[in-house]
C-alpha cells in the first residue's frame, strides 16, 4: 500500500470515521475532532507503526497533511 | 497615556495627521517615535532603556540564528535568546518575590542567611513584549518565519503603540507585513476603527468602572461579609475584568485599524463558552495561543508516550506558567493552578462525559449547551476569586465564606432586601443605578454575541448609525468615569 493510503488507515483508526479521505493540503481545521488531545495519539500511532520518531522542531513546524507525508517519506527512506 | 485619558484622545489624532502627511518612507519613523513618545508618557525613564534592550538582542539573535548552518547551533542560539529575555523579565518583574520567597524558606529552615529586600520595578509591557520577542525567535528557529534585517522595522514590531501596554501579543508573521504595506486612506478602516475604539472606551468607563463601584468595597474588606455579598462581588467582577480588558483591546484595534493595521482579536464571548478548553479560545486568545504553541505543545509532544496523563501534565504545567505569568504572587500562581487542573481534569473526563451524552441523547441538545455555559462560567468565576483577592489569605476566606447561609438568603431574597442595603449588595449604587447597570450588562453580552457587530453598526441607515454612535458618546460622557481609573491588565 502507498504511503498516503497507510497513513489514511492511521487517520481513519485514531479519529475511528471509516469516511475520512486525506490530501497533502489538509489541515486540522478539515477533520472532525482533530484537536491537540487527538493529535498526540495520531502522532503516536504514525511513530509505532512506520517506527520512526519526529524530532520536536518537526512536530511543532507541520502545517498540514502534505508536511507530515514528507517527513514519513524521507525518515523512511533514510 | 492610558486609552481612556484625554491626552490620548490628543495624541492619537496628532499622530494619526502626522502619519497621513509625511512621505511613505518616512511612515514608520513617525509610528515608532510616536510609540516611544507614548512609552515615555509612564514617566518610568528605565522602561526606555528595557524596550530597546528587548529589541536589540531579539533582532540580533534572530539575524544571528539565520547565518548558522548546525542545527546544535541554532538550538544554542535561540535558547540563549530566550534566556536572555527571561533574565530581562525575571529582573524586572519577579526579583521582590522571589527574595520574599527565599526570605521565607531560610526562615522556615532556620538557614543563617542574609537575604536584601528588592524593590519592584514597574514593569508596564514587559511581559508583553518579551513574549513577543520569544515567540519571534521561535518562529525563525522553526523556520516558520525569516529574520528581519530592518531594524526600525522590526523596533515598530516591538514598540507598536496600541499594542505596547497590554498586547494583544501579535506574531511576526501577521503584523510585519502589514507594517510594510504603503499607506491609502480607507473610509471603512478610518469608521470601523472610531467606532471599535469608542465601543471599547463604552465598556471601560461605563461599565467596568462602575462595576468596581461594587467590587472593590467587598473585595478590600472581605472580612466585613458573608455568603451572598461575596457572591455577587466576584460576579460581579467576572464581568468587570472582561469590561475592562476586553474594552482595552478594542481601543487598542481600534487605534491601530485607524492607521490600516488589524491587530490579532484577544476576545471572542469568552463568557458563552462551553468549557475550559473553550474559554481559553475565547479569553486573551493572542496570550493563549502563545502559552499553547510554545509551552503546551512541546510539553505535550516531550510526554507523549504517556498520552492523556501526558497531556494533563503538560496543562498543568503551561497554566502553572500562566500563573507566575500574570503576577508574582501565590494567587496567581494559585488561579493558573486551578485552570490547569480545570483543563487535566477534562482531558481525563472528556471520553466518558461523550458517552454519557451520546447514550441520552443529548450530545446536541440546547440545554446541554446553557448548562454548559453556566458550569463554565461558575467554573471560571470561581477562580477570578484569587486573581481579584489582594492577598491569598484573603480569597482563602472567600472560598470558606461565599456559601455562608446561602440557602436561606436565596429564600429570603426579593426586590426589598436588595435594594435595603441588607446584603450590602448595592453598595455604592442607588437602585436606578443597579437596575441600568444589569440593563446594560445584559445589552451588552447580546450585542456582542453578534458576529460583525462593529461593522453591522456602520452599515445601518444614516438615522440608525448615528443614533448608536451618539447613544454611546453620551453614555460616555454623563456615566463614564474618568478619574484615577486604570486598566487591570496593566500591572501584568
Amino acid at each position: 500500500m502507498e504511503l498516503q493510503g497507510k497513513l489514511n488507515q492511521i487517520f481513519c483508526e485514531v479519529f475511528d470515521d471509516d469516511d475520512i479521505k486525506i490530501a497533502p493540503e489538509m489541515t486540522a481545521n478539515d477533520v472532525d475532532g482533530w484537536d491537540s488531545l487527538s493529535h498526540v495519539n495520531l502522532i503516536v500511532a504514525i511513530e509505532s507503526k512506520f517506527k520512526i520518531t519526529f524530532s520536536h522542531k518537526e512536530l511543532l513546524s507541520f502545517k498540514n497533511v502534505g508536511g507530515l507525508l514528507n517527513s514519513i517519506r524521507c525518515k523512511i527512506i533514510n | 497615556m492610558p486609552f481612556n485619558s484625554l491626552k490620548y484622545f490628543l495624541f492619537l489624532p496628532v499622530v494619526y495627521l502626522l502619519f497621513y502627511f509625511v512621505c511613505e518612507r518616512a511612515r514608520w519613523c513617525v509610528l515608532l517615535a510616536a510609540s516611544l513618545l507614548f512609552y515615555a508618557a509612564l514617566k518610568v525613564p528605565y522602561l526606555l532603556f528595557v524596550l530597546p534592550l528587548v529589541a536589540i538582542t531579539t533582532y540580533g539573535f534572530g539575524i544571528w540564528l539565520d547565518h548558522v548552518e548546525s542545527q546544535k547551533a541554532k538550538r544554542t542560539l535561540l535558547w540563549s535568546g530566550i534566556a536572555a529575555n527571561v533574565l530581562i523579565l525575571i529582573a524586572m518583574k519577579y526579583l521582590p518575590f522571589l527574595s520574599e520567597n527565599m526570605k521565607l524558606f531560610s526562615a522556615l529552615f532556620s538557614l543563617d542567611v542574609h537575604i536584601q529586600p528588592v524593590k519592584a520595578f514597574v514593569a508596564i509591557g514587559v511581559s508583553y513584549y518579551v513574549f513577543q520577542a520569544i515567540s519571534y525567535l521561535l518562529d525563525i528557529y522553526l523556520e516558520i518565519e525569516k529574520p528581519e534585517r530592518h531594524f526600525g522595522y522590526f523596533a515598530l514590531y516591538m514598540a507598536f503603540f496600541p499594542k505596547l501596554l497590554q498586547g494583544p501579543i501579535e506574531r511576526v508573521g501577521d503584523l510585519m507585513p502589514q507594517l510594510k504595506t504603503p499607506y491609502e486612506f480607507n473610509y471603512d478602516n478610518m469608521r470601523f476603527g472610531m467606532v471599535l475604539f469608542t465601543w471599547g472606551l463604552f465598556k471601560k468607563v461605563v461599565i467596568a468602572d462602575h462595576l468596581a463601584l461594587l467590587v472593590d468595597p467587598i473585595y478590600s474588606n472581605v472580612y466585613g461579609y458573608k455568603g451572598l455579598p461575596l457572591i455577587l462581588a466576584t460576579y460581579y467582577y467576572a464581568i468587570q475584568i472582561y469590561c475592562d480588558f476586553s474594552g482595552y483591546t478594542d481601543m487598542a484595534l481600534g487605534s491601530a485599524r485607524i492607521f490600516n493595521i488589524n491587530l490579532a482579536q484577544n476576545f471572542n464571548n469568552p463568557y458563552l463558552a462551553t468549557s475550559i478548553a473553550d474559554f481559553w479560545r475565547r479569553w486573551h486568545i493572542s496570550f493563549s495561543r502563545w502559552i499553547l504553541d510554545y509551552i503546551f505543545k512541546p510539553l505535550q509532544m516531550s510526554w507523549r508516550n504517556w498520552r492523556n496523563c501526558g497531556t494533563a501534565m503538560a496543562l498543568v504545567v503551561t497554566f502553572l506558567v500562566s500563573g507566575i505569568w500574570h503576577g508574582a504572587s501565590w494567587s496567581f500562581i494559585v488561579w493558573g493552578l486551578l485552570h490547569g487542573i480545570y483543563l487535566a481534569f477534562s482531558v481525563l473526563y472528556k471520553p466518558i462525559q461523550k458517552r454519557i451524552y451520546q447514550k441520552l441523547g443529548i450530545e446536541k441538545s440546547k440545554i446541554t449547551r446553557f448548562w454548559q455555559i453556566i458550569v463554565t462560567f461558575n467554573l471560571v468565576s470561581f477562580a477570578w476569586i484569587f486573581f481579584r483577592a489582594n492577598n491569598f489569605k484573603d480569597a482563602l476566606y472567600v472560598c470558606n465564606n461565599f456559601y455562608y447561609g446561602l440557602f436561606d438568603l436565596l429564600l429570603d431574597l426579593s426586590i426589598k432586601n436588595i435594594f435595603s442595603g441588607r446584603y450590602n449588595l448595592t453598595r455604592s449604587l442607588g437602585p436606578i443605578d443597579f437596575v441600568l447597570l444589569l440593563a446594560v450588562i445584559t445589552l451588552l453580552l447580546s450585542i456582542e454575541s453578534k458576529k460583525d457587530f462593529i461593522s453591522s453598526i456602520s452599515s445601518k441607515g444614516k438615522l440608525g448609525r448615528w443614533s448608536v454612535y451618539l447613544g454611546l458618546i453620551f453614555m460616555i460622557v454623563f456615566l463614564g468615569m474618568f478619574k484615577g481609573s486604570q486598566f487591570i491588565y496593566f500591572r501584568f
